[in-house]
């Protein structure tokens, strides 16, 4: 930590969001909405929807003068290149903007949490998971054949105790305090690698950037460029974050593994000692937020190595540097016409891309629109109808359900009702929502799991947001 | 890495070849786009070789780009054996505000491919104005050339490059269907003719 690079770190947007005059309300508003609720991206218009109730709130106990401005407003501040606070970007479908944090402010939320008060501090566990890594690095180097034989032995000179006490029916208490221990310390860890997750995105982005930037700058010749690029095409997959990356994704998706962490999850969350420590049950939805976290990633990596291949295709290179110039001669031309410009209608061509195919005699033959005489005069009478149909007015059709469920398995092996309302904001209200869960119901390929509940949100008439607590509903392919 | 996919399709064995008739008239009546029209895109994934076979005999081509996703019919100036067809595909006029904007968003393109990071380019009216605004005449009423510009943008709309986005009237996609129709070549053209323009009226 030398002087000079606390001086640069000056500059870096953590250190500028603590030291914003918003502060309180930006961070306090964020961990709210992406940490508290372990969320990635979150759709703009909720984003603005949230924010304004919150400087509602907010002036309403602050005094009016607070917070002059918009939500809209404080928003584009942040994700402006300046303050670099969130990302807006818009996804690769849908046409709402969604918003991400950016590392830097995961950084200081994740840092100013641990200020808080915890209820102990586990030692012991940290010291077992030191040595164990340590253990694991010297088997995994195998420094010494007979140290390891060594080690072996003693192994199972102990496990053999072990097994001789159970048999003779000696089992040890199990200690309330060293599983409420393991337990923070198991849900601690879990929690920073998610979100570690939007560092990792981060720093493949950043070697994209770099490959880019190096492709950019650089005057070798046309064969050796191209050695040089198609050299860098690997180097997001071969770096170590790509790398490690990769082992944890394969290791997650492993049916075995997967299997192995579902019981432990059950059975360490049946446990009676922990019973208190898992509000919201975060540790038992961890499966599902890794394996999407992940997906995340690995669809981001795909995206990036297809641009970077996209670009790096020699010819689409010169074509695009051959557009540029003719494009800045035009420019420079179409300057000098300003005062004068071309009147014509067809100044330019353009090939249509379909056949104009006209059949006049096809055409019907004109019709005067008949007039529609009203009647207006209201009598008084009796009769009786159906006045169910006013209260049937929501139709939702299961079909347009069905295709959302089906392209939202396009891209991934399954998806949840949460994201499938979230790609789709909800439109009919509640009934659409269960619908949904009628239609998971009805399909093999779906599973609710009532353990578990999620909040969606959605809008009604009136444009205000509205959470509904279902059941965890997971799709399939 | 998804080995899920992998055990389906060894299970499949080849499936009947889907219609060939639906897809040619869905090219017929424009661009196909694979992510509005995904059954037809399918569909002609398949059918690829069959498509071009077919519309060869009136002197069209198929033109697809499957990192973009799109497809479309493209009539050359003659076909194989030199022979000169009748048009079939029209030539659509355009005015010189009007191809001065596609000029200006196949710019975005360019920007876009080079500056990475967001594989969309997505536009909003007012940007596309100050766009604009540089290479027209200025006027003392503001709104009218917003007004103008208004209606090039629909026109570059109608011809299938930017794409309005239903919740936002005013926020566009610029379709990557642009790269291969405003190319090189057309720009070329476009070059040639401003200069032609340029020195008549220097001539006047």
């Amino acid at each position: 930590m030398e002087y000079e690079y606390i001086v640069g770190l000056k500059k870096h947007p953590a250190w500028r969001l603590l030291n914003a005059d918003s502060a309180p309300l930006i961070i306090s508003f964020f961990h709210r909405v992406f940490t508290r609720e372990n969320r990635r991206t979150v759709p703009s218009e909720e984003m603005t929807a949230r924010l304004e109730d919150t400087l509602f709130h907010l002036r309403r106990v602050l005094g009016e003068s607070a917070y002059p401005r918009s939500a809209k407003a404080y928003l584009d501040e942040w994700s402006s290149g300046e303050a670099g606070y969130l990302r807006k970007f818009y996804p690769a479908r849908g046409e709402e903007e969604v918003y991400d944090l950016t590392p830097a402010s995961e950084k200081v939320i994740a840092w100013l949490s641990t200020f808080a008060p915890t209820q102990f501090v586990g030692t012991e566990s940290r010291l077992l998971t030191i040595f164990r890594l340590l253990r694991e690095m010297v088997k995994e180097a195998m420094v010494d054949p007979e140290a390891e034989i060594r080690r072996l032995e003693a192994e199972k000179s102990r496990i053999e105790t072990e097994l001789a006490d159970l048999k003779a029916g000696h089992f040890a208490p199990s200690d309330r305090t060293r599983i409420r221990e393991r337990f923070l310390e198991a849900r601690e860890t879990a929690h920073r690698l998610l979100f570690d997750f939007r560092q990792i995105e981060e720093n493949f982005r950043h070697l994209d950037r770099q490959t880019r930037e190096k492709i950019a700058v650089s005057d070798a010749s046309k064969g050796q460029l191209l050695d040089d690029i198609f050299g860098e095409q690997d180097a997001i997959n071969g770096s170590d974050q790509g790398k490690s990356f990769r082992a944890f994704w394969q290791y997650i998706m492993s049916p075995v593994s997967q299997e192995e962490l579902e019981t432990l999850l059950t059975q360490v969350l049946a446990l009676p000692e922990i019973e208190d420590l898992d509000e919201g049950d975060r540790l038992g939805r961890i499966r599902f937020q890794l394996i999407d976290a992940g997906e995340r990633v690995n669809q981001t990596c795909a995206q990036l190595v297809e641009q970077l291949r996209k670009y790096l295709d020699d010819q689409a290179w010169l074509e695009n540097r051959r557009i540029m110039e003719i494009i800045r001669k035009i420019e420079k031309k179409a300057v000098q016409v300003r005062e004068t410009v071309p009147p014509e209608s067809d100044f330019a061509h353009l090939t249509h891309v379909k056949p104009d195919i006209g059949l006049p005699m096809a055409r019907g033959l004109f019709q005067p629109s008949a007039r529609i005489t009203v009647d207006d005069r209201v009598e008084m009478g009796s009769g009786h109808m159906e006045t169910d149909i006013l209260y049937r007015q929501q139709v939702v059709d299961e079909k347009i359900l069905r295709q959302r469920i089906r392209s939202m398995l396009k891209g991934h092996s399954q998806t949840t009702l949460a994201r499938i309302c979230e790609q789709y904001p909800v439109e009919k209200g509640m009934s659409e929502i269960l619908a949904y869960l009628h239609l998971a119901c009805k399909d093999d390929n779906a599973m609710v799991n009532s353990d578990v509940s999620v909040p969606i949100f959605y809008r009604d008439q009136n444009g205000r947001t509205l959470k509904a607590i279902m059941p965890e509903v997971i799709f399939v392919r | 890495m998804n080995t899920l996919d992998d055990n389906r399709a060894a299970d499949t064995s080849t499936p009947p070849l889907p219609n060939l008739g639906p897809v040619v008239i869905r090219l017929m009546k424009g661009v196909v786009y694979r992510d509005e029209q995904e059954t037809t895109w399918q569909d002609l994934m398949l059918l690829q070789s069959q498509v071009r076979d077919y519309v060869q005999v009136i002197g069209l081509t198929l033109v697809l780009d499957e990192t973009d996703g799109y497809a479309y019919l493209h009539q050359g100036d003659s076909d194989a054996d030199g022979e000169t067809l009748p048009r079939l595909m029209q030539r659509r006029p355009l005015s010189y505000p009007v191809s001065l904007l596609c000029v200006l968003l196949r710019k975005k393109l360019v920007e876009a491919d080079v500056g990475g990071e967001e594989p969309r380019v997505v536009l909003t009216r007012d940007q596309m104005a100050d766009m604009m605004r540089v290479f027209l005449k200025d006027q003392p009423n503001e709104a009218r050339i917003v007004d103008r510009i208004d209606t090039y943008i629909n026109k570059v709309a109608e011809l299938g490059f930017l794409r309005r986005f239903k919740k936002d009237t005013g926020t566009f996609e610029v379709r990557r269907i642009l790269k291969s129709l405003v190319d090189a070549t057309w720009l070329i053209q476009l070059d040639e003719k401003l200069e032609a323009y340029l020195s008549h009226a220097a001539a006047d």
